[in-house]
């Protein structure tokens, strides 16, 4: 602070010796340099610094000569070490230790001395010479007004004056500016007037400063406001602030592109054809495709039924080539098995050495000890057929197939009322397989009687105990019926006992006849899915109606037990009853009995034509009789007791005299007229007497066997002894007659007999029952 | 699709496909097939105009499907073309006709 009051006041003193500058700046125009400098006023003055130091330039090169010269001395110090002696110059001063030691102080002035003081020029206005004024040395090159004024001066005073500014800021500023007098003004406090009086020497100017104070001091007692600056009146410059601004960034990113492919093609017509192809037959294809699938969901139950049928088909074939290997081997097997009864035979046989393997064969068999009896016969027991499922039902009908010989039905059911069977059963035997049946069929109840076709042999009519029929086709299979009875008025009200088939009709259809308990028969005809049902004969019995629940008047009924159609006259037919009559009866009378036979006094069981005489007939019944009877005669021709409950009875197939019996006691009975008009030729127990009850019997139509059934599911094939089966020798003038004309006149001959003396014909029935009760 | 088999003049019957038939494509199903829409109405509109027809399938999409759209229209060229992914059909249509359509912005 005070070197800056110093050289501003030199500054200010300097300006009458600026005229010398030029010639110091032709010297040393490089070390010419601008200061700048604010005056006391206010006003900014530059100018250069060369004339000031001049001397001090002076100095400087001397002392740089100087410095030459000792640099100088020191190289050669340095090559002339040894010598070491200083060389000096001749005209050095000796000075002396005093005054070499003594400072010289050189001072630096601004003026100008070279410049003349007093230079006038001559003035012709005034005709005299005036002093022309001193030129100074001083070079304005910039002039800048400042806006501050000095406190002191009066233009600050007015201000100060008018606008009652702090006058101690206006001290400060103008101190700061105006250098070393102030700050004794500005630093002293108010309250210390002593202080300043004490220090003496200023007083004088102290009083008026101290005044002015005071002065100052009204102007802020009356303005009170803040402080203020003291601006300019003229060039006064607002300040402005400017707040620091956000700065701005630039930021940049960039995505990913979206990805790319390449793709190219060649397009060219036939391209496009042959796309167009493709795509139409793949078409096609799925078109078909999807015809299939939809045809699937529609047929699929019955495409699954189909490819089940075809499965099964596929395992039935499998299984029919199989079954009918199985059923050799099984035959095989069984013949094995029963070999112990053929071997036996062959025993027996031994003597005759032409028997082959043959011998096994039941048909090459007979009884040797017929020879040696005179009329009698025996009954072999050759196989038993049972079928496991039906052991505890009894045989109800045995039926030989027209066909095979040696295939036969066998009906299960049961003829007693408490004890029926929950579900029926018929089974087709061969006797060459004795283990099994061939056919199985079941039935919803008992079967009580079958029938099979003459024509059709596949065909089966089964009658069933509730009274509904039934037909088979064994070709179709033995699971389904192929007619079937439906309706409580498409059946019979009662068990079925009789069942037969007809002749075809007229436009061939197949039809066939049942008789039930109920009293009527019926015809049914075989239509395209149906059985159409015709009531042939109610059987009314020829008594007086009786009364029924409110006073209606009910016509009684007999009820059928048995029927047989004629031979020949297919119109004709008989019905046994359950009260033993027997009613000749024709399909085309529905109302009119052709005859009626008081057969029996208790119910028929069965009856049948003679094989060769149609008009001769047999009937059997439980009142334990066999009654022989000839056509629309009232009176039996024979009569046989055969001691217990006679279950069925049959002609032989080869003799017309022969037929056989089986009762309830389990005794078959074989009676051939023309051996024996009185006895039984054969009278076999068959099965235990007590266990077991024969049901019903057949001659086999070609072999020499019989088969009897029981009420035990089992049925038996017997060997009839040869003299059970006698056939008639030719007179030997008419050798060439055949055995059917010889038998036909066997029967005639013997019932002539009968016929003559029918008084005769009594006592025969009479003497057989003898017979029979003396057995 | 329809396929109307027409009887040709000549001899053995000549089975003509006029239905789109797409050789190649890479689009979404919906886009696909309003594409299909388009280049059959267009096609059908401007059968004799390819030109115009090309264009049409091109304004139609780039309105649908944002730009840019590009659509060939001819009965024989070649291309090679690079497009942005699941954004190309090339089908055949009117049994001469083939239409390449892809985008690339």
């Amino acid at each position: 602070m005070p070197d800056k009051a110093n050289t501003s006041s030199t500054a200010a003193s300097l300006t009458p010796a600026s005229e010398t500058a030029e010639e110091f700046d032709d010297e040393s125009e490089e070390e010419s340099k601008i200061r700048v400098r604010f005056n006391v006023r206010g006003l900014l003055r530059v100018f250069t610094a060369d004339f000031y130091c001049c001397g001090l330039q002076q100095q400087i090169r001397a002392s740089s000569l100087g410095s030459k010269h000792a640099g100088e001395g020191d190289d050669n110090d340095n090559w002339t070490r040894t010598s070491r002696q200083l060389l000096r110059p001749a005209d050095q001063m000796d000075l002396t230790e005093t005054e070499l030691s003594e400072e010289i102080p050189k001072i630096l002035s601004t003026e100008n001395r070279h410049l003349p003081q007093n230079l006038v020029i001559y003035s012709f206005k005034e005709g005299a010479y005036i002093p022309i004024p001193k030129s100074t040395n001083v070079v304005t090159i910039f002039e800048c007004e400042g806006s501050a004024i000095h406190i002191e001066s009066a233009e600050a005073k007015a201000q100060i004056a008018r606008d009652g500014v702090d006058p101690r800021i206006a001290e400060l500023k103008s101190g700061t500016q105006t250098g070393a007098t102030t700050p004794d003004l500005i630093d002293r406090p108010e309250g210390t007037p002593e202080q300043g009086e004490g220090e003496g020497s200023e007083a004088g100017g102290e009083v008026e400063v101290e005044g002015e104070e005071e002065h100052k001091e009204v102007a802020v007692g009356t303005t009170g406001g803040p402080k203020k600056k003291l601006t300019n009146q003229f060039n006064f410059c607002e300040r402005a602030a400017l707040t620091c601004s956000n700065p701005s960034r630039s930021v940049e990113t960039q995505t990913v592109p979206p990805p790319r492919s390449q793709f190219g093609a060649n397009v060219v017509q036939w391209h496009i054809y042959d796309s167009y192809n493709e795509d139409f037959d793949r078409q096609t294809r799925e078109k078909e495709k999807e015809m299939m699938k939809e045809k699937k969901p529609g047929l699929q139950k019955h495409a699954e039924l189909k490819r089940g049928d075809a499965k099964n088909k596929a395992t039935e074939e499998f299984n029919r080539k199989y079954l009918q290997k199985c059923q050799i081997l099984e035959r095989m097997v069984n013949q094995n098995i029963f070999d112990d009864i053929a071997h036996g035979w062959l025993k027996s046989f031994l003597t005759i050495s032409t028997l082959t393997i043959l011998i096994k064969d039941f048909r090459y068999y007979e009884d040797p000890s017929d020879e040696f009896r005179e009329d009698d016969g025996t009954l072999l027991p050759l196989w038993k057929f049972t079928y496991d499922k039906c052991k505890k039902m009894s045989v109800t009908d045995i039926c030989l197939n027209t066909h095979y010989f040696d295939l036969y039905a066998v009906c299960f059911g049961s003829f007693e009322f408490i004890k029926q069977v929950s579900e029926g059963c018929v089974c087709l035997f061969s006797i060459k397989n004795p283990s099994f049946p061939e056919y199985r069929i079941t039935t919803e109840s008992g079967a009580m009687c079958c029938d099979v076709h003459k024509k059709y042999p596949y065909l089966i009519v089964i009658g069933q105990y509730d009274g509904n029929v039934c037909v088979y086709n064994l070709q179709m299979g033995t699971k389904e019926p192929v007619y079937v009875s439906q309706g409580v008025n498409g059946k019979h009200s009662e068990a079925v006992w009789e069942i037969k088939w007809g002749e075809d009709m007229q436009d061939g259809e197949i039809n066939f006849y049942s008789l039930s308990s109920d009293g009527r028969v019926f015809n049914w005809v075989l239509m395209q899915n149906k059985l159409t049902l015709t009531t042939i004969i109610t059987l009314y019995l020829d008594v007086p109606p009786v009364c029924g629940p409110d006073g209606t008047m009910i016509k009684l009924k007999a009820s059928g037990t048995c029927m047989m159609f004629h031979p020949t006259n297919k119109e004709i037919f008989q019905v046994g009853t359950e009260d033993g009559l027997i009613f000749k009866c024709s399909t085309a009378y529905s109302s009119k009995y052709l005859m009626v036979y008081q057969a029996h006094y208790l119910s028929v069981y069965r009856m049948d034509y003679n094989k060769f005489n149609s008009n001769i007939f047999v009937s059997c019944s439980g009142d334990w009789r066999v009654k022989i009877w000839e056509d629309m005669r009232n009176d039996p021709l024979f009569i046989f007791d055969l001691g217990a409950s006679v279950g069925d009875v049959k002609w032989a197939p080869y003799s017309s005299t022969v037929f056989a019996a089986v009762t309830s006691e389990g005794r078959v009975f074989v009676f051939d007229l023309n051996v024996n008009k009185y006895k039984a030729i054969c009278s076999q127990q068959v099965v235990p007497r007590k266990k077991n009850k024969l049901t019903r019997i057949t001659f086999n139509n070609k072999l020499p066997f019989l088969i009897v059934g029981d009420d035990k599911g089992t049925s038996i094939t017997l060997k009839l002894s040869p003299n059970l089966r006698l056939l008639c020798k030719p007179p030997k003038k008419q050798g060439w007659m055949d055995q059917h004309t010889l038998q036909v006149q066997k029967l005639d001959r013997l019932l002539s007999l009968v016929r003559e003396l029918p008084e005769g014909g009594q006592s025969t029935e009479n003497d057989p029952v003898d017979d029979a009760t003396s057995n | 699709m329809d396929d109307q088999p027409k009887e040709g003049g000549e001899g053995d019957k000549k089975i003509i496909h006029v239905y789109p038939l797409v050789k190649h494509s890479d689009m979404q199903e919906e886009m696909k097939n309003e594409a299909i829409d388009m280049i059959t109405t267009a096609c059908e509109k401007y059968a004799q105009n390819y030109e115009l027809a090309a264009k049409t399938i091109k304004e139609a999409m780039d309105k649908k499907f944002g730009t840019y759209w590009h659509a060939c229209v001819g009965e024989g060229f070649g291309f090679e073309v690079s497009y942005e992914t699941k954004n190309i059909l090339y089908l055949f249509f009117g049994g001469n006709l083939a239409i390449v359509l892809w985008k690339c912005s």
